[in-house]
């Protein structure tokens, strides 16, 4: 497209027209050929991924995911070292500690690099069949079943559960993972206001059959938390069964950890618990825990886990040690929480908008879609690495930076990462 | 044909999520709803005050269902595309341009639509002599001036149509949820499962003083 204006009335046209498309944009095209949305898309890639900034995703780190990383940054060919890492969701810093690594080494060393089948077949290890059972001894639960990530968790376990005919409705901003488990199992699929128990109620209202709620603990884009007590109030009237996944608030919320629903105390009230291993254990998988009776029907039913392999034996042996360290030190969730309160209050003295946060993850509200990626590379450049989100991730203007905080940083990581990002937000008129 | 021109005071556009199954319903066998969610397609309603066009000043309500843009490799990608399965306007005249000149389904009675403006919030209001339609309320963000190119499929028959459509003019857009929307019962809104539909958009526009810009009808 060339650089042309209408000089008849004025407003900008073809140049500005492909800076105001998005990945939506390019998601559908009517047409006869599957290749036919390639080259109007190929030429929306080329100027928006340095041109707008799109490059700034999936950088390539050269460190541990730890509190300071290494990160190469394309555009300008240079490696960035000792970056404020805000990025990565290592929410108790366990990844990258000695006694998980010893345990990944040691099992590698033992059972080799991979599971070499599927769970339901030769690849469930002692080490597998050992965190099954620590996982439900850790929620309190009959059994838990391992997935390979948590996104088949979500899969797995909602296609396999409900068929068509059924209904499920979940918050309207549920992970992908979710959305996909609904498509998957074919059952009728609705959407409720986030957290909204009174557009649920309207959702349930009406529906004869089996009913499957679906709600996240903290919401990953948002950093806020489900309004549990009032959506497992809906459900129990509507006799609807309730999935909260709890990805980024196991071992972060509640008196032991277990998260959300023991924080508000209803653990015994939710049918199904779901959660991943990448967040707060620092490692790779998912987990369902729940009634004995659900476990064994998932052996069969999930598929995403039936004809996947099983996790890497050194992945579940560095899960184990990670579980055992989340257990035995509750001071790690307590430092958690002293550094995201900190944050809190760093950003709300400066006067920085962080929505609807009150968690670990903290939405710094930048609501301008154009300018969000220039101000992530200023802040690569000043030293803090943190993820920009803009639409279609997440509304039109409602672009954010998705901060998350870690157990691991120190008070100092802290100050200097709040005081470089609301200095390079204050020269974007951003804040204060 | 030469260009059409459509001179407006006020354009306001609102998407509102309306079951897939309803929207299939709607759309002809060759149009496929978009999807903003698993089952959740997408209704639009927008109004217009024009104040010069062919057909003489008038006002104008279009209800829509969200299709793909129909791509083409010497032309920009449209930003959105429309099936307009009925438009309400508020004189003959206009109706009657609009079925002959782009072959759009109208209800045939004059509509009042009122569109007012004030304190960064437009309502339109729909009424049918004493019936009412519909309400909707979109609020303004940022402006800037844009020629956004938009996309319109229509039916006669068995015929399909196409016309690549621009809109000229001071444009806000965003998402902040804000808006609402009152359906009746209603043969406008005869097509829609009323309770089903959201009664907040998810997507609100708003134009003053452009022009809507047809190019030439295509047959497709």
């Amino acid at each position: 497209m060339s650089n042309v204006r209408n000089a008849s009335d004025g407003y900008a046209t073809a140049s500005t027209r492909l800076r105001d498309y998005d990945y939506t944009n390019y998601y559908f095209g009517a047409g006869d050929d599957a290749f036919a949305i390639l080259e109007p898309f190929g030429e929306w890639w080329r100027e928006a991924e340095f041109g707008t900034g799109y490059y700034l995703y999936a950088l390539p780190m050269g460190s541990a995911p730890s509190t300071r990383v290494s990160i190469a940054d394309p555009k300008t060919g240079q490696t960035r070292h000792e970056l404020i890492n805000f990025a990565s969701y290592n929410y108790l810093g366990l990844s990258y500690r000695t006694e998980v690594i010893d345990a990944v080494c040691d099992a590698v060393r033992k059972y080799g690099a991979g599971a070499s089948g599927s769970p339901v077949l030769s690849g469930s290890m002692d080490l597998h069949k050992r965190l099954q059972r620590e996982m439900a001894d850790f929620k309190g639960k009959e059994a838990a079943l391992v997935f390979p990530t948590g996104y088949s968790a979500n899969v797995g376990l909602i296609a396999g559960l409900m068929r068509p005919g059924d209904l499920i409705v979940a918050d309207k901003l549920a992970h992908a993972s979710i959305v996909d488990g609904m498509i998957l199992s074919k059952a009728t699929s609705r959407f409720f206001r986030h957290n909204d128990a009174q557009d649920l109620d309207r959702k349930l209202r009406g529906f004869d059959g089996k009913k499957l709620v679906i709600v996240e603990g903290v919401y990953s884009m948002d950093g806020d938390v489900a309004n549990l007590p009032e959506i497992v109030e809906v459900c129990r009237r509507h006799d609807a069964r309730i999935l909260v996944d709890e990805a980024h608030s196991t071992f972060v919320y509640g008196p032991t950890g277990r998260g959300l629903a023991e924080h508000f105390g209803l653990d015994d009230e939710v049918d199904i618990h779901l959660g991943t291993f990448s967040k707060s254990l620092g490692g790779l998988g998912g987990f369902v825990a729940g009634p004995q009776e659900l476990i064994w029907y998932l052996r069969g039913f999930a598929r995403s886990r039936v004809f996947s392999c099983a996790l890497p034996p050194g992945v579940v042996a560095g899960l184990l040690k990670a579980l055992e360290i989340a257990r035995n030190e509750p001071e790690l969730r307590e430092k958690l929480w002293d550094n995201a309160r900190y944050m809190h209050e760093l950003l709300h003295e400066a006067g920085v908008d962080v929505g609807d946060s009150t968690s670990q993850v903290i939405s710094i509200m930048i609501r301008d879609d154009a300018g969000i990626f220039q101000i992530a590379e200023d802040l690569l450049r000043a030293g803090v690495y943190i993820n920009p989100v803009r639409y279609p991730a997440v509304g039109k203007h409602k672009s954010r930076f998705r901060m998350s905080i870690s157990a691991a940083h120190s008070r100092s990581d802290l100050e200097e990462g709040a005081r470089i990002i609301t200095s390079v937000l204050g020269k974007h008129g951003k804040c204060p | 044909m030469p260009l059409t021109r459509y001179h407006y005071s006020q354009a306001v556009s609102a998407f509102f999520e309306m079951p897939t199954s309803d929207a299939r319903r709607i759309l002809p066998p060759h149009l496929q709803p978009l999807e903003v969610q698993h089952e959740c397609s997408i209704l639009a309603i927008t109004a217009f005050d024009f104040t010069d066009s062919m057909a003489g000043p008038y006002q104008e309500i279009v209800l829509s269902v969200i299709v793909p843009p129909l791509l083409s490799r010497d032309r920009g990608m449209a930003k959105s595309a429309f099936y307009p399965f009925l438009v309400g306007t508020s004189t003959e005249a206009s109706r009657e341009h609009a079925i002959e000149r782009w072959h759009l389904p109208h209800y045939m009675k004059d509509l009042d639509i009122a569109l007012e403006p004030s304190d960064g919030r437009m309502r339109v209001d729909v009424r049918d002599g004493d019936r009412p339609v519909l309400e909707f309320e979109v609020t303004e963000y940022r402006s800037e001036p844009v020629d956004h190119l938009y996309q319109s499929f229509m039916v006669n028959g068995s015929s399909r149509f196409k016309v690549d459509i621009h809109m000229r003019g001071p444009h806000s857009e965003h998402e902040e949820e804000v808006g609402s929307l009152r359906l009746y019962e209603h043969p406008m809104t005869s097509q829609l499962t009323l309770d089903e539909v959201a009664t907040y958009p998810f997507r609100e526009q708003w134009m003053t003083d452009g022009v809507q810009v047809f190019e030439e009808l295509e047959t497709i």
